[in-house]
This record gives structure tokens, C-alpha cells and sequence, in this order.
């Protein structure tokens, strides 16, 4: 193989491609949308976390603003955790506007995340997301194939392939060229796009953390580099084993449609129709059950709390909990939290697996998909994907706990053992220093290292579809025909 | 004879036939996922009936003396069926509960809870049937229609059409027609086995779905004969017929949607769920006078109850939950009004567009638009209200749970309104066909 010759290739086809006026025209559209996406993108970032971050600080205020008053009426007030937009959000949505918002955090009970936009959505947005990402993931792949689809097939039809081959080119060196010419058509369209999310994220993305955001951007750029150069090259093996232009864009299109809209779609409908998500009630159910087993401290004479208190009472060397130094109500409501906080968590781990199991046959079909790859890897690395989503809402959770099992301490340290129940009013308080030292949630970005991790299926696909792609390269340049 | 030829003719190429068995396949599996939705939905409803009676006697068996306590615990179920034509339509329904089970306590706090749903899933959305007539179906019909002109003069017959045909137009409408009915034909068979599966009853609601369907081909096909009357190429046509869709099904409703996403905002919702906690958490250190004074300006009948404000009682603390939806109201109403916003601007800007109306429209006689969850949430407010109305007094008189029949407590049931009148639901498909056809008019001449 003579690099001269593929060097050859790749620029006639690139000077070839990108002389017609109508590739001007589609140049234009595309940079407009993606103008419009980049913007309506920026705008709703921006717009989305100020307005979590106002209502964080609005919430925290309301919290510091309360009075003495009883630990555990504390518990129940409560807070919010508002999820913060990730800066590589406005490239790439994700999960999103599909994803909770905000979730109302109180002693044990764990409440759903709200207010996702899906929810507030007329049902239009199944349609689709306009994001930067989409445009590269869904309209450029088409673009190409629009581009690449006559690439040999042209050639062979009009008798030129004969000649071309005749006079000393061969087919790898033809296949790798124009490729290779394709792609740098595609670089056309991305390189714009990249700059203006480099200037974006220089502007206005250092504002929100993010842990190491400039490696997740290269990973991104040359995940979709490493794609486009994947669509590139099927579209001109496509060209190459077609008799004519024409069915070469019927197959591209069948790919297109395949890959990028039937596929996704059925292996998600697969993953929910092999493993049922269970109802609320029955999910919550099964934790009632169990609570009701192991113990329940709203039961008066619940064996479990019984022995508890004895043994309590025994350890002390006293008869009534009255006498203990230190107020049981608080620990009984701190052991209860114990109990249910990691049942919730075990019955929530199931429920996760079972998600996992869903977006499992995603991932995998990954494999023979490498759009789905990029689209893993994109959203993973901008911090919208489903595991940055789970790692939110177990901040979220972990910081519920901790308010709760603070609230419970408070109670057995300051309200006098004495005292039983009752938690209403100007008695039996807690000073309100208390509610400031408690410092306020706090999202922290999903951690680089976790994200890589869930991006591994996919990074592993891309790869293993680039050397399926050279291969397919060799096999179809000693499979082709020149007529 | 005609006719039979040009069906054979249409009927030889590979790619029709793969793309019309393809069409059906995916429209049965759509039907198969729309089943399992409504199965599921079915379980979820049965679980809960089930549940509740159980539910209900461990707490009363607890709690007997302290009804107050009990409704604190007890959740009272409210079911919105979904009809069979769901199952055709998903909509809103997956990301939208079926049951709701609520407790008398501030309701705003539990309005807006959430099913368990995996994101993943709501992302990648349903393969309902109305995924594949509304995304999938233009696609067949741009295979049917693209070369009917050009693959005439790329074989040379197109000369001796000229020659022959009596109309050229005449011929290429015939033509058109034999495909159109081709695909009808498909799509009573989908529907046929739509409403066998989902035991759909042949009402006008499942009637006004299929003409729209039908509606729907019609205008793709009257669009792909304005662009093929062009006489440009098969590669052409199939290229532009491809950018219509991809900007028509994808790129348009997906602006249409970031528009009105970024436009309208909702941080109403956000203000109103703190507005709400402080509502009813901050009473618990004011004044209890002032408490039961706003409750009774809101509930003047219970007054007699009196102002009991030494020690915890039950009277005073529903007052407080009651304060969590009486001061938050302001900001509940900005929020409907918001949600009301984004409803209109996007069903305006949808009627301009069929795909997007015709996804409305179903959804709308399915019961699963967001328009419809939205009335269900009133109907739960009200429901919620009747148990309020049942209970306070009952609770403030310190009667024992016994005393109350538990079993008049059964999940009850919304009735979704989907009537809508069909010349609105037509209208703007006939429009926007009767304005592909005025476009058109040039080009048949000159055909």
C-alpha cells in the first residue's frame, strides 16, 4: 500500500465533496442548527442551575431561619437536594429532562426525585432533544452517508473504477482514501462544533465544578472523531460493494434507520419487557414487610424494640428509661434510622439492578452498534448519563442520613432524658446554633474515575469496532470487483 | 387490469417488500409492547385493591384509639384506568403513575410523586404502534412514492406513457393510488389486529384514530408528489424526501421542544414544594392560635372544635398540614399556569406540524397526553379533599378508628375524559394536504 496514493484519494474526494454549492447549503443548515443548539443549550444551563441554585440557597435559608426548637421537628423540616447541571450538560442532555430534579430529604422516609421536565413535557419531547450532541450522533452520520454514498459506486457505474484501478491504485489504497476523505469532511462539521463548546466552557462552564472536565472533553472529541471516521468508512464500503449509487444510499439509509433508530429503541423496549421495573407499591411493600419483621418502632410492645430497651436499661444499671443519661426517644429513633436506612438501601440496590439489567442489553448491543457506543460515552463523560443520575441521588440520600442520624444525636444529647415524647412548641428545644453548623448539600460532581468506569463497555466497543472496521477495510478491497 | 399491473409492478422491488413486511412487524411488536404496558398498568391496579384492605386493618388495628395517629399512616388509593387505545399510545403514561396512594396530610408535598421508572427508559421512549405510524410509516411511504416518476424515465418508459396514457397525471395518480391502498391495506390489518389484542371496542375514538392514521399517509404521499413532480432523479427525490422527514420528524419538534423548554421554564415547581414544607413545617413554633384561626377562615364548620392550644393535639396539627397546601397556593398557581403555558405554545406550534398534532391527538384519545394527567391530578385534589372533609371531623371528636366502616375505603377510580371534536383533531392534516396539493398544481402540469 502506497500512502502516496491513499493521500491521493483522500484529498480528491475531500476537494470533490466540498466544491458543490449544495454542500455549502447543507454546511450552512448544519451550522445553524447547531448554532441554535449550542445556544438553546448554553441558555437552559445556565437558566436550569440558577434557578437549583437559588432554591438550594432559598431552602438552606429556611432551615437556618428556624428557631429553638426540638431535634427531631428539625428531622422532619428537612431539606431539599437540588441536582446541579453538569458544565458538559449543555453538549450533550442525556438523561436530563428524563431524571428528577429535586428530591424533598426528611427522617426515615426517602422520596422520590421530582420535577423532572418529562413530567412537565406535553409528551413532544419522545421526539427528541435538539443538543449538540444529537446533531453529531444523529444528523451528521446521515450527512455523511448523503455525501459518501456515490464515493465508488459513481465510479464503478460510470466506468471510471476501471481505469482508476487499472493505472496502478489498488482497492485498500482506495477504500482508506476515500475514507479517510470522508472523514475530513466530517471534521468540517465537527471542528466548529468542538471550538465553540471549548469557548463556551472557558466562558461560562468554569462556573460549575466539574472533575476533570478538559480530559472528559478530549475523550468526547476523539470518541466522536473515532465514530465519524466508523461512519465515514461503512458509508464508502457500502459504496464499494454496491453495482449502483442508488442502492448504496438504500442500504446506507437501511443502516442509518437500523442503527441509530430501530436498534436503540428495541433493546431498551427488550430490557423492560425481560425485567419488569416492579410497582411503587410493591417495591415500597416489600420494605414495609420487611421493617415489620426485623422491627417497628411505632409499635408499642414490637419485640425488637423491647429487648432493645432492656438490654439498654441493663447495660445502664437502671429500670426506666427516664433514669438513663441520655434521651431514648433519640436513640430509639437513631437505631430505627439504622434499620430502615439500610433496608431501604438493600430494597433500592435491587431496584438499580434491575434498571441495570434494562440498560444492560443497551450497553451490550453497544457491541454491534457504535452509535449506541457514542452515545454511552458522550453522555457519560458529560455527566448525564444514568450512573451520574445514581450517584446523585445517593449523595442525596447519604446527606439525608446524616441530617436525620445529627437531628436523633442532638435529641439524646440535649433533650433531657426525662422527657418522653412531645416535640412541639418552646419546650424541650435545641439552641438554633445547631442548624447552621450543620452544613447544607452540596452536589459534587460524579468523580472522573467512576465515569470512566461506566463508560468502559463503550469505550471498549468503539475500539473493537476500529478493528473491525480495518478488517472489514482488507476483506472488502479482496472481495471488490471493478465492474 | 390496470391497477393489478401497477401493484405488481410496485410489488417486484426488493426493497418495497422488505420495507412493507418490516412496517408490519414492527407495527405488531408496537401493538405486543402497548399489551404489556396495559398488562402492567392492569397488575399495578389489582395490587393496590388488594393491598389496601390488608393496609388498612393493620393500622386500625394499632392505632384504634388514636384515629388521629392512624391517619397520619393510612394512604388511600386513586386509580386513573387507562383505556384500551393506551396500549396504541403510551404517551405520558410511562412517566405518569397510574395510582396514586395519598394520605390526608398536605397533599401539594404528594401531588407530584413519581412512579419508579428507569430513565433510560423514558430516553429511548416506547415502541408503541404510534411510534411506528408516526415516525416509521412517512418512511414507507417515501419509498412507495419516490421513483414512481423518475424510475419511468430512468428505464425510457416514460415516452411511451406520453404516447400511450390518456392523462400523464391521470397515470401517476393511478399509480400513487394502487401504493396508498397498498399501505391502508396494511394499516387495517395493524388496526384489525390492534383492536383483536388490545380488545379495543369499535367506538368513535378508535375510529377518528385510524382516519387520522389514514389522514396522515395521505399527506406524505400528497408531499412526496410535489416533490417528485419536480421530474428530478430517483436519488434526488430520495435524498430530499429523507431531509423532509429528518427535519420534519426530528429536528423540528425537537426545536419546538427546546423553545418551549427554555422558554417557560418551570421554577414554580421548585418554589411551590418549598413553599409547601415551610407551609406546615414552620407552624410547629408559632403561635397555635394563629394556626387554627387560619384553618378556620379556610374551614369556617369546624369551628366549634374550638382553640385548644396547651399541649400537642390532633385538631392543631392537621391544621398545620392543611397549611402546607393553604400557603403554598400562590405559587401552585404559577406553576398550572406555567405548565398551562407550555401546553398551548407547544399545541399551537404542533398544529403546524402533522406529525406533532397527530401525536397529540392520540394521545388525547388515548387519555395519556399531559393535558389529562394534569385533570387527573385535580380529580386526586378533590378526591383528596372528600377524605380531608370525612376525617377532620371525625379525628377532631376523638372517635375510634372502629367506629368507621373501613370498607367504603376502596381505591376509586377517574374517569378520563378523551372526547374531542374530530373536525379539530382533522382539520389541520386535511390543511396541510390540501396544501401540498394547491403546490403541487404547477408541477402536474408540466408533468
Amino acid at each position: 500500500m502506497k500512502w502516496a496514493n491513499v493521500r491521493l484519494f483522500a484529498w480528491h474526494f475531500w476537494h470533490n465533496a466540498t466544491k458543490p454549492r449544495t454542500f455549502y447549503l447543507l454546511y450552512l443548515i448544519f451550522l445553524l442548527l447547531a448554532a441554535y443548539a449550542a445556544v438553546s443549550g448554553i441558555q437552559n444551563h445556565i437558566a436550569q442551575n440558577d434557578i437549583r441554585k437559588f432554591h438550594q440557597e432559598k431552602a438552606r435559608q429556611s432551615w437556618e431561619a428556624n428557631p429553638d426548637k426540638h431535634p427531631h421537628r428539625m428531622a422532619h423540616f428537612g431539606t431539599f437536594a437540588f441536582r446541579v447541571n453538569p458544565p458538559l450538560g449543555m453538549f450533550d442532555h442525556g438523561l436530563e429532562s428524563f431524571t428528577g430534579n429535586t428530591v424533598f430529604l426528611e427522617a426515615h422516609r426517602q422520596n422520590s426525585v421530582n420535577f423532572s421536565d418529562a413530567t412537565f413535557s406535553t409528551g413532544t419531547l419522545r421526539f427528541g432533544e435538539l443538543s449538540i450532541a444529537l446533531l453529531l450522533q444523529l444528523v451528521l452520520p446521515l450527512i455523511l452517508f448523503f455525501i459518501g454514498f456515490s464515493g465508488i459506486a459513481a465510479d464503478r457505474e460510470n466506468g471510471t473504477l476501471k481505469i482508476v484501478l487499472s493505472q496502478g491504485a489498488n482497492w485498500l489504497e482506495m477504500i482508506l482514501g476515500k475514507s479517510l476523505g470522508l472523514c475530513g469532511v466530517a471534521l468540517l462539521f465537527v471542528a466548529p462544533i468542538l471550538l465553540v463548546v471549548i469557548v463556551v466552557l472557558i466562558g461560562y462552564g468554569a462556573e460549575v465544578e466539574s472533575d476533570l472536565l478538559w480530559l472528559r472533553l478530549l475523550i468526547i472529541g476523539l470518541g466522536y472523531m473515532l465514530f465519524l471516521f466508523i461512519v465515514s468508512t461503512v458509508a464508502i464500503i457500502v459504496s464499494a460493494s454496491s453495482n449502483t449509487p442508488k442502492n448504496a444510499l438504500l442500504r446506507l439509509l437501511g443502516i442509518w434507520l437500523l442503527l441509530v433508530v430501530l436498534l436503540p429503541k428495541s433493546a431498551q423496549a427488550l430490557g423492560n419487557y425481560w425485567y419488569p421495573t416492579p410497582s411503587k407499591l410493591a417495591f415500597q411493600s416489600a420494605i414495609e414487610k420487611e421493617k415489620i419483621q426485623t422491627g417497628d418502632s411505632h409499635n408499642p410492645d414490637d419485640p425488637f424494640y423491647n429487648q432493645l430497651r432492656d438490654s439498654v436499661l441493663a447495660v445502664h444499671k437502671v429500670s426506666e428509661v427516664t433514669d438513663l443519661p441520655f434521651n431514648y426517644s433519640g436513640f430509639v429513633m437513631r437505631e430505627g434510622e439504622k434499620i430502615s436506612s439500610e433496608l431501604y438501601k438493600k430494597h433500592h440496590a435491587d431496584l438499580l439492578d434491575i434498571y441495570e439489567s434494562q440498560n444492560n442489553i443497551t450497553r451490550f448491543l453497544a457491541l454491534v452498534n457504535p452509535y449506541m457506543a457514542i452515545k454511552q460515552l458522550s453522555m457519560t463523560f458529560s455527566g448525564t448519563d444514568f450512573s451520574s443520575y445514581v450517584d446523585f441521588q445517593e449523595q442525596a440520600d447519604t446527606y439525608r442520613y446524616q441530617l436525620s442520624q445529627k437531628m436523633n444525636e442532638l435529641q439524646m444529647v440535649y433533650i433531657s432524658p426525662k422527657k418522653k415524647s412531645g416535640s412541639e412548641g418552646k419546650t424541650h428545644v435545641v439552641g438554633h446554633e445547631h442548624w447552621e453548623e450543620f452544613p447544607d448539600f452540596h452536589h459534587r460532581p460524579m468523580a472522573f474515575g467512576n465515569s470512566f468506569k461506566a463508560a468502559l463497555p463503550a469505550l471498549v466497543s468503539m475500539i473493537v469496532w476500529l478493528l473491525f472496521i480495518f478488517w472489514l477495510m482488507m476483506f472488502t478491497s479482496k472481495k471488490a470487483k471493478a465492474i | 387490469m390496470k391497477y393489478r399491473l401497477f401493484l405488481y409492478q410496485c410489488l417486484r422491488s426488493k426493497e418495497v417488500r422488505i420495507s412493507l413486511l418490516l412496517i408490519t412487524v414492527l407495527g405488531i411488536i408496537g401493538i405486543v409492547i402497548g399489551n404489556r404496558q396495559l398488562a402492567r398498568q392492569q397488575e399495578a391496579i389489582a395490587e393496590v385493591k388488594a393491598y389496601q384492605e390488608q393496609h388498612f386493618e393493620r393500622h386500625v388495628s394499632l392505632h384504634n384509639d388514636d384515629l388521629g395517629l392512624l391517619l397520619y399512616y393510612v394512604k388511600f388509593a386513586f386509580i386513573n384506568p387507562s383505556n384500551p387505545l393506551a396500549g396504541l399510545s403510551i404517551g405520558q403514561a410511562d412517566v405518569n403513575p397510574v395510582v396514586k396512594r395519598i394520605t390526608i396530610k398536605t397533599f401539594e408535598a404528594q401531588k407530584y410523586d413519581t412512579d419508579l421508572v428507569n430513565p433510560m427508559n423514558l430516553q429511548s421512549g416506547n415502541l408503541d404502534l404510534s411510534f411506528v405510524l408516526i415516525f416509521l410509516l412517512p418512511l414507507l411511504a417515501i419509498v412507495l412514492t419516490f421513483n414512481v416518476i423518475s424510475e419511468e424515465t430512468e428505464t425510457g418508459t416514460w415516452r411511451l406513457v406520453a404516447i400511450q396514457a390518456k392523462s400523464k397525471l391521470g397515470f401517476i395518480l393511478a399509480k400513487l393510488s394502487v401504493r396508498l391502498l397498498l399501505l391502508f391495506g396494511i394499516l387495517v390489518v395493524l388496526f384489525v389486529i390492534a383492536k383483536l389484542v388490545l380488545d379495543i371496542p369499535l367506538d368513535a375514538n378508535f375510529l377518528l384514530l385510524f382516519v387520522l392514521t389514514l389522514l396522515y399517509v395521505t399527506f406524505w404521499f400528497a408531499l412526496s408528489f410535489f416533490v417528485i413532480s419536480f421530474k428530478k432523479s430517483s436519488g434526488f427525490n430520495a435524498l430530499l424526501l429523507l431531509s423532509i422527514w429528518l427535519v420534519m420528524i426530528v429536528l423540528l419538534p425537537a426545536g419546538i421542544n427546546a423553545y418551549v423548554s427554555f422558554k417557560y421554564p418551570v421554577p414554580e415547581a421548585l418554589s411551590a414544594a418549598i413553599a409547601q414544607r415551610d407551609g406546615y413545617h414552620t407552624k410547629w413554633d408559632m403561635d397555635k392560635l394563629a394556626t387554627l384561626k387560619k384553618f378556620y377562615a379556610h374551614y369556617p364548620q369546624f369551628r366549634e372544635y374550638g382553640y385548644p392550644t396547651e399541649g400537642f393535639n390532633w385538631l392543631w396539627y392537621y391544621a398545620m398540614q392543611q397549611m402546607g397546601d393553604d400557603d403554598s397556593r400562590e405559587e401552585q398557581a404559577a406553576l398550572l399556569a406555567k405548565i398551562k403555558l407550555r401546553e398551548q405554545t407547544s399545541r399551537s406550534m404542533a398544529s403546524l406540524l402533522p406529525n406533532m398534532h397527530v401525536q397529540l391527538v392520540f394521545n388525547q384519545l388515548a387519555g395519556t397526553s399531559s393535558e389529562q394527567h394534569i385533570d387527573f391530578l385535580n380529580a386526586t385534589e378533590a378526591f383528596h379533599e372528600k377524605l380531608r372533609l370525612y376525617f377532620y371531623p371525625r379525628i377532631f371528636e376523638g372517635d375510634k378508628a372502629e367506629t368507621i366502616d373501613w370498607e367504603q375505603f376502596v381505591p376509586e377510580y377517574h374517569q378520563t375524559n378523551t372526547i374531542i371534536k374530530p373536525l379539530w383533531a382533522i382539520m389541520p392534516l386535511l390543511l396541510a394536504t390540501a396544501f401540498m396539493a394547491l403546490l403541487s398544481i404547477p408541477g402536474a402540469r408540466r408533468l
